[in-house]
């Protein structure tokens, strides 16, 4: 084993995840190596997901991660990673159009309520105040301040560039075969042509996660889902809310840019097959006039919108819905950040940091018990 | 969700021709456009082709275009225009926008041809209007009718930037120079020659070094760049132009393909990312093919063939032909393929210098540099011969797969040899009878008539002529040296224009005998 | 086939080019200096300086910058032009009203 390939920690997947953990690792002092399968940094979700940086409509199992990100991580981060990360606390508006919407975002709510976070329902009268461009049909809809969006594809690459510069290693196009156990201790990760040796190993790699880990024996219960997003050429400011609905027909924002960033799903979601380019999942015909359609419903004004591009990439989601994290009891060595299930993006920074933090110092500074590997049990 | 045999995405050369191929054997075939005409290209190509009868030789482009179209029709083809394809998707199907709506086709089989798009350069000014690519000049004047300019500096010289600066010359523009960073001319010498001959200066190992204006151009400067490249100091020149046109060569418009998960591939050679294809266009998915520009920058005449050959196989690939006719045919096809893909421009000599044609003969050095071959070198070559009375002059020297002069005289006094890329020559043992069909037959205009010696102390010279407003017999001028220099005074003795010289004006010009072997333009005297 | 890539691999200092404020993606307004620094910034494919600078993700789709963007990452990073992968090919192809792009025949 050459030298040149150990380091304290090999983070595997170059994502937000483990772009943010080898930051505060480095940050923490350790060294890192980061390996991505394909050969781009932040190829999977983090390029491909809508931006949303929310408290509400999250698990309370995962909602103190948000709720500690954008306390304390979030406002800072474009100073701190020196790049323009375009995060916007503005608050979030998941819409509702009929009794039955409300009735959903209700019960959204009121968990959230339950957990700390300040989220309300409101009337059609303050939606429209918030936000003007809404179609009438909106009735009412939950509130929260606090939620807001950032640009993925740039807050990605903005932990790779400040990690990079602090000297993290990043080694891209190398597809991780297999992990290692040595005398007990996972220690060594295998790709085609090298190995790699840490004290620590970080999976976090998406859906990819699942079989790497398969090769020490650990298995996340989770599948994959392809959905899809679209993007408007800029159009003038209208609103800085992140926006969703209770019916999930699409959610977003418009970014600093001004375009319009949407994303939707067909229904059909859970069996749209990938026949695209390498690195680059493919579009059904169908998902794209779904979501557009989804959007007008609530943005009539947006009508007139041009679509500039579609993109899809895949969902890693959890069996219930939450992603696993931190270390596996079984596996000494192995740190565990994958099954995001969707939602990974807005927790990046904190998952990140927390991360670091349990490795570094052997436990979290936020509650993370109820996303462990080991929670999962048959139903009876 | 409508279903067709064949779905082909653009109407120019490639998709034409394979929707004509497969619609003869029976399939349901469907075009998409996305512009309001169909022709692709060919309705900008105002031109005579190269190549041979079988390849529409000496035939302009838009009257191709107009044939495959009523060939395509004939056979039942639907060409949908105004339909543009923004997605190929998995099973083959394509969304279609169609005025305001998206149309959902699938085919059994789907053809892309979807051509080609204009590479642009960068230089400081080079996003001020009045910058524009030679596609885009030619649509303006070859489907609008607007002048893109008034003076015009051209950059490349290759076949696109000779044939658009030729057409600018035509349009009324004055065209400045022809710039290309390489040290040889790009295109067909015969294209150089014509344009030269009007006066346009080349500057090979030329570059932009800055485009000026505020809101749009005002001047151009150029510099001289040495053999890597890097400019050298002192040797700027400035032109006044309010255009810059630029012809710096074409990418194959390949997006749909990439979408659709073809495997690809980053080729120079064919303009860049294009499609892995067999030699029929065949692509990495079964039932997707590609062809013309689209996976590989070529010629509009290979581009056809490529569509004919698309058209073959998706007839084998649904069951309607077997799979031998299917080999068969295909191998005429590469047959013609190959016959058009030699000579000096082939595929297979890009990036190649070659110092000598295939007869030996060393090639003009003045041609590659300045645009013209000097008068002590057109003398090497074949058709350049000497006799009594009227007779041709041939100034074709590079080896071209071209020979409509062949067929074009109706005795039979020119001949290309074995082989189509061979130069003409003349025969010795045959009279010429003056009809001038040889001149108005060569796509290069290159074909003279001339009588050296008429006795009088003067000779006279028939030239094509392509411009408006037509000379008058009686008109006086100068005869312009192929460099395009006032050589002499010259009268027209006659101006000849009939319909089966296809718009190629015959014009006849009376010189000082000395300069029968040197005055190849004429220029009307200003009143 | 992926490639690995080490992306400590030493590519010089930016040294800045009189050109530098050349616009190259005319779409988005990005110019040749900031391609540049996005490179000194370890963005060393296509994909990574498209989502990083935008360059290509305007009304053309790069249809007429992806080459020349090519050309500048390529002469930075030192190596062929052809051994930088594209960045994906995307519908529409060509921009589409959102009323229309919802509207199915």
């Amino acid at each position: 084993m050459e030298a040149k390939n150990s380091a304290d920690v090999i983070v595997i997947g170059a994502g937000i995840i483990g772009c943010a953990i080898s930051y505060y690792l480095r940050k923490r002092g350790k060294n890192v190596i980061v390996l991505e399968g394909s050969d781009n940094i932040g190829n999977g979700g983090s390029s491909r997901n809508g931006g949303g940086v929310r408290q509400s409509g999250r698990d309370p199992r995962e909602l103190p991660l948000a709720m500690y990100g954008i306390k304390n991580l979030w406002p800072g981060l474009s100073e701190e990673l020196g790049v323009n990360c375009e995060y916007h606390k503005e608050g979030n508006l998941r819409l509702g159009k009929t009794p039955e919407h409300l009735k959903i975002l209700q019960g959204l709510t009121d968990r959230a309520v339950a957990c700390g976070l300040d989220v309300k329902m409101i009337d059609a009268a303050e939606v429209k105040k918030i936000n003007p461009h809404l179609s009438d049909e909106v009735i009412g809809a939950s509130w929260c301040p606090t939620d807001g969006h950032a640009n993925p594809l740039v807050t990605t690459l903005a932990f790779y560039k400040k990690a990079r510069e602090m000297g993290v290693r990043f080694i891209t196009g190398e597809k991780v075969e297999r992990l290692r156990k040595v005398k007990g201790r996972l220690r060594e990760v295998y790709t085609k042509d090298n190995v790699y040796e840490g004290e620590y190993v970080v999976v976090a790699a998406g859906y990819e996660s699942r079989d790497i880990l398969a090769t020490v024996g650990v298995d996340v219960p989770m599948h994959k889902e392809l959905v899809e997003c679209l993007v408007t050429e800029a159009e003038p400011h209208m609103f800085n809310q992140m926006l969703g609905t209770a019916e999930a027909d699409f959610y977003g924002h418009q970014s600093d840019h001004g375009s319009f960033v949407f994303g939707g799903m067909s229904g059909l979601e859970l069996n749209n097959k990938n026949t695209g380019p390498k690195n680059s999942p493919s579009n059904a015909a169908i998902t794209a006039p779904c979501i557009c359609r989804g959007i007008m419903k609530y943005f009539p004004a947006l009508e007139d919108a041009k679509i500039v591009r579609t993109w899809a990439g895949y969902l890693d989601i959890c069996q219930d819905g939450v992603p696993v994290l931190g270390f596996v009891d079984e596996v000494p060595g192995l740190v565990v950040a994958c099954a995001f299930s969707g939602h990974g993006f807005g927790i990046g920074p904190a998952v990140g940091e927390q991360m670091a933090m349990l490795i570094c110092e052997g436990k979290t500074s936020v509650d993370i018990s109820g996303l462990q590997y080991g929670r999962f049990k048959a139903k009876i | 969700m409508k279903r067709y045999e064949v779905i082909i995405v653009g109407a120019g050369p490639s998709g034409l021709s394979a929707a004509i191929e497969a619609a003869k054997r029976g399939l349901k075939v469907v075009v998409f456009d996305e512009n309001e005409k169909p022709g692709g290209q060919l309705f900008k190509q105002i031109h005579k082709f190269f190549g041979s009868k079988e390849h529409h030789a000496k035939i302009r482009g838009f009257k191709i275009g107009e044939e495959l179209l009523q060939e395509a029709d004939a056979l039942g083809v639907e060409v949908i225009l105004n339909a543009t394809v923004v997605g190929l998707y998995p099973d083959k199907e394509v969304n279609v926008k169609i005025g305001d709506q998206i149309h959902h086709y699938k085919g059994d089989t789907v053809i892309i041809a979807t051509g080609a798009s204009e590479n642009m350069v960068t230089f400081p000014g080079w996003t001020l209007p009045g910058v524009i690519g030679a596609g885009a000049a030619q649509t303006m004047m070859n489907l609008h009718g607007i002048q893109p300019g008034k003076k015009i500096l051209m950059l490349g010289s290759g076949n696109v930037g000779l044939v658009v600066s030729f057409q600018l010359l035509q349009a009324g523009c004055e065209v400045v120079a022809i710039v290309d960073a390489l040290p040889r001319v790009g295109g067909y010498g015969v294209h150089a020659s014509k344009v030269a001959r009007c006066g346009v200066p080349f500057y090979l190992s030329h570059t932009i070094k800055e485009v000026q204006g505020k809101d749009k151009v005002t001047g151009v400067t150029i510099h001289q760049i040495d053999e890597r490249f890097m400019p050298i100091a002192g040797t700027e020149k400035h032109f006044e132009v309010d255009t810059v046109c630029m012809a710096v060569g074409l990418s194959p418009m390949s997006q749909l393909l990439k979408m659709a998960g073809c495997a690809m591939e980053d080729n120079p050679k064919r303009g860049g990312q294009v499609p892995l294809v067999n030699e029929y266009g065949e692509t990495s998915v079964s039932g997707i093919f590609a062809a013309g520009d689209v996976s590989g920058i070529e010629e509009a005449s290979s581009a056809m063939i490529e569509g004919k050959m698309a058209g073959v196989c998706v007839a084998e690939y649904l069951g309607y032909i077997d799979e031998d006719t299917k080999m068969t045919e295909l191998k005429a096809f590469e047959k013609d393929l190959d016959s058009l893909r030699q000579g000096m421009f082939a595929p297979k000599n890009r990036g190649k210098k070659i110092e000598k044609t295939d007869e030996g003969i060393d090639i003009s050095t003045n041609l590659l540099e300045k645009g013209y071959v000097a008068d002590d070198e057109i003398e090497r070559f074949p058709g350049v011969t000497h006799k009594k009375g009227v007779h041709p002059v041939i100034e074709c020297t590079q080896n071209i797969p071209c020979n409509p002069c062949q067929d074009a005289c109706p005795k039979k006094c020119i001949s290309t040899g074995d082989n189509i890329t061979y130069l003409p020559f003349v025969k010795d043992d045959v009279e010429c009878i003056n009809c001038g069909m040889c001149v108005a037959s060569c796509s290069g205009q290159a074909i003279f008539l001339v009588d050296e010696d008429c006795g009088d102390g003067t000779a006279t010279v028939t030239l094509p002529y392509e411009f408006l407003p037509l000379p008058q017999e009686g008109d006086k001028g100068y005869g312009l040296s192929r460099k395009g220099e006032k050589i002499c005074e010259a009268t027209v003795v006659s101006v000849k224009s009939v319909k089966a010289f296809d718009h190629t004006n015959l014009l006849t010009m009376r010189v000082p005998k000395e300069y029968a072997m040197k005055a190849r333009f004429f220029k009307k005297a200003e009143v | 086939m992926n490639t690995v890539v080490d992306r400590s691999k030493d590519i010089g200092e930016f040294v800045p080019q009189p050109d530098d404020d050349m616009l190259i993606c005319r779409c988005e307004e990005i110019t040749k200096g900031e391609i540049r620094k996005a490179v000194h910034d370890g963005m060393w494919t296509l994909t990574e300086i498209r989502r990083y600078l935008r360059t290509g993700m305007g009304l053309c789709q790069g249809q007429t910058c992806s080459r020349l963007v090519k050309g500048i990452v390529a002469r930075e990073l030192g190596v062929s032009p052809a051994e930088l992968e594209p960045a994906t090919s995307r519908s529409p192809m060509r921009p589409v009203e959102m009323k229309v792009f919802g509207s199915e025949a």
